[in-house]
């Protein structure tokens, strides 16, 4: 479905991504593992169009993506829920949705049933619907991002760290809402730190390191406790 | 006690007077406040621009003998598209991060656009034409001119529909998401340069209302009120807290009514000196302004 090949990124001089290649397969959680600063954020910002690639490709269903503003890669079907959330403090719960929304150029009748649909999914946003999103707990605004991306209806859903900074039993509900989408069908190429929690949740998965796949398959195939200690440690330069 | 009473009626006058024409004040200080919430920049071609779509209202009016509705209405849409020529030439190809190229390249537009009027005008004031100066209501002992009521009117107005695009339209959920979270909004599939070009197109719409309701209520207009329109709206700015729209309403009224108590105990020379010193003990002791929080900005 989702198929990168080769992907080079660089930070002015800097190489962060050297020669990223990977597959998402419909219908499937893959997962991108690694430590700090291995590229990780970088590869999804690269599909999303925040960043440029300065070579290789993103393909969505035969449809090359690479060289797309970030506007036009979410309506081509890649929504990204970033690190750290980013939710729009100011705005309440519901404008939120409505503007992961904003690619669709749907009516509004079309939103406010999706909308309905997000408060379904998620009781507590709709609890929250008035209020503005800076004032959300932590993983009430992950919830939030969350939906928000999936307003865009996507055909696959990036996310960048969802656990990242949230109490350990928010997280386990974070990973319950992520293996109920894929339950659904949400295709899922999911970057994570917690690589344990990501493991359980991942079909494929692949382990990042200074800018290069050092290491993939699925979960089960190797011993896991020495990809979870690549996974945060890393190993030698790749 | 008939002499303390006449003379607070004339200062209470003379305070609603300023309140009135501090409408438009509040109007330039919203759009300097829109544009300082999209992209944490200063546009200091505002004031400037916004009296220079004045100015083309008044060729109409000079030239085809435009009637005022006209003369207004073109003020604006002149002052928006000098507003998406500021964007373009000042901020658009500015690096994101260069807050200091941006504001010397607006600064630079600032007299740009005052140098064009100077020499299209030979430095001259030119008379404004009014709407209802002829009427005026009397409300008790006070008299309310119908030509500052049909100011605030249409600086009420102004606001309304900014809200109303900024709250109840796609365009406006567009604005307010570029102005909170950029890389977010471009996730939504929000283009940020087109977006920003739009806050500005919209500011200075707003820009030519406030332009046309200024050299209509002072009944001239002059490349003199420039600067002096700049440095009131760059207070309102501050005093009503950088990118909050209710303080810089707030702030308008507020130096409007200020400057006019201070017009009527110390003159017209030592008016702006007071309203300078209004915003040094803003800066002092409320620096975020009336409604800042001061963590607003993220």
């Amino acid at each position: 479905m989702l198929s990168i090949r080769d992907l080079v990124t660089s930070y002015g001089n800097i190489e962060a991504l050297r020669g990223i290649s990977l597959d998402a397969a419909e219908g499937e959680v893959t997962c991108l593992l690694g430590p700090n600063g291995a590229g990780k954020t970088t590869t999804l910002f690269t599909i999303a169009g925040i960043l440029t690639a300065k070579s290789g490709a993103v393909v969505l269903n035969g449809e090359d993506m690479t060289r797309l503003r970030a506007a036009e890669v979410v309506s081509r079907g890649i929504a990204l829920v970033p690190e750290n959330r980013l939710v729009f403090p100011r705005m309440d719960v519901e404008d939120n949705l409505r503007a992961g929304a904003y690619s669709r150029r749907a009516s509004a009748a079309e939103i406010a049933a999706d909308v309905a649909d997000m408060y379904r999914r998620f009781p507590r946003l709709e609890e929250r619907k008035d209020q503005l999103a800076g004032t959300l707990s932590g993983g009430e605004q992950q919830m939030l991002a969350i939906a928000r991306g999936l307003m865009a209806r996507p055909r696959i859903l990036l996310m960048d760290e969802p656990s990242i900074g949230l109490a350990p039993m928010i997280v386990a509900e974070i990973f319950d809402i992520i293996r109920e989408l894929n339950r659904e069908g949400v295709t899922i190429l999911l970057v994570e730190q917690n690589a344990r929690m990501a493991l359980d949740v991942a079909h494929k998965f692949y382990l990042i390191e200074g800018g290069r796949i050092t290491f993939s398959g699925s979960p089960g195939e190797i011993e896991q406790d020495e990809v979870i200690q690549r996974a945060y440690l890393g190993s030698r330069q790749g | 006690m008939s002499d303390f009473w006449f003379e607070f009626v004339e200062i209470t006058q003379t305070i609603g007077d300023g309140l009135f024409f501090g409408a438009t004040y509040a109007l330039i200080g919203i759009g300097f406040t829109l544009i300082f919430g999209a992209m944490g920049k200063l546009n200091m071609t505002y004031a400037a621009a916004s009296l220079a779509g004045a100015y083309a209202g008044l060729a109409a009016f000079a030239f085809v003998d435009a009637p005022a509705p006209v003369v207004f209405l073109i003020s604006a849409l002149a002052s928006g598209v000098l507003g998406f020529v500021a964007y373009l030439t000042c901020f658009r190809f500015i690096p994101i991060n260069n807050h200091l190229a941006a504001l010397m390249a607006s600064i630079g537009g600032l007299f740009f656009i005052d140098e064009m009027v100077v020499h299209a005008t030979d430095g001259s004031p030119l008379t404004f034409p009014a709407l209802f100066d002829d009427v005026m209501f009397d409300v008790g002992p006070y008299g309310v001119r119908g030509d500052l009521l049909f100011v605030l009117a249409m600086c009420v107005a102004g606001t309304l529909a900014l809200l109303y695009v900024l709250y109840r339209t796609r365009l406006g959920l567009a604005t307010r998401a570029v102005s909170q979270q950029d890389v977010a909004a471009q996730l939504c599939g929000i283009d940020v340069h087109r977006t920003n070009a739009t806050t500005f197109v919209l500011a200075g719409l707003l820009g030519g209302i406030a332009g046309a309701m200024t050299a209509s209520a002072v009944g001239v207009l002059s490349p003199l009120i420039t600067v002096p329109l700049t440095v009131k709206g760059l207070i309102v700015t501050v005093i009503g807290g950088l990118g909050s729209i209710p303080g810089a309403i707030a702030a308008g009224l507020l130096v409007g009514g200020f400057e006019n108590f201070f017009l009527y105990f110390r003159g017209v020379n030592e008016r702006d000196m007071y309203v300078l010193l209004l915003l040094f003990i803003f800066l002092v002791f409320r620096p975020q302004g009336i409604f800042g929080s001061g963590a607003d900005r993220d």
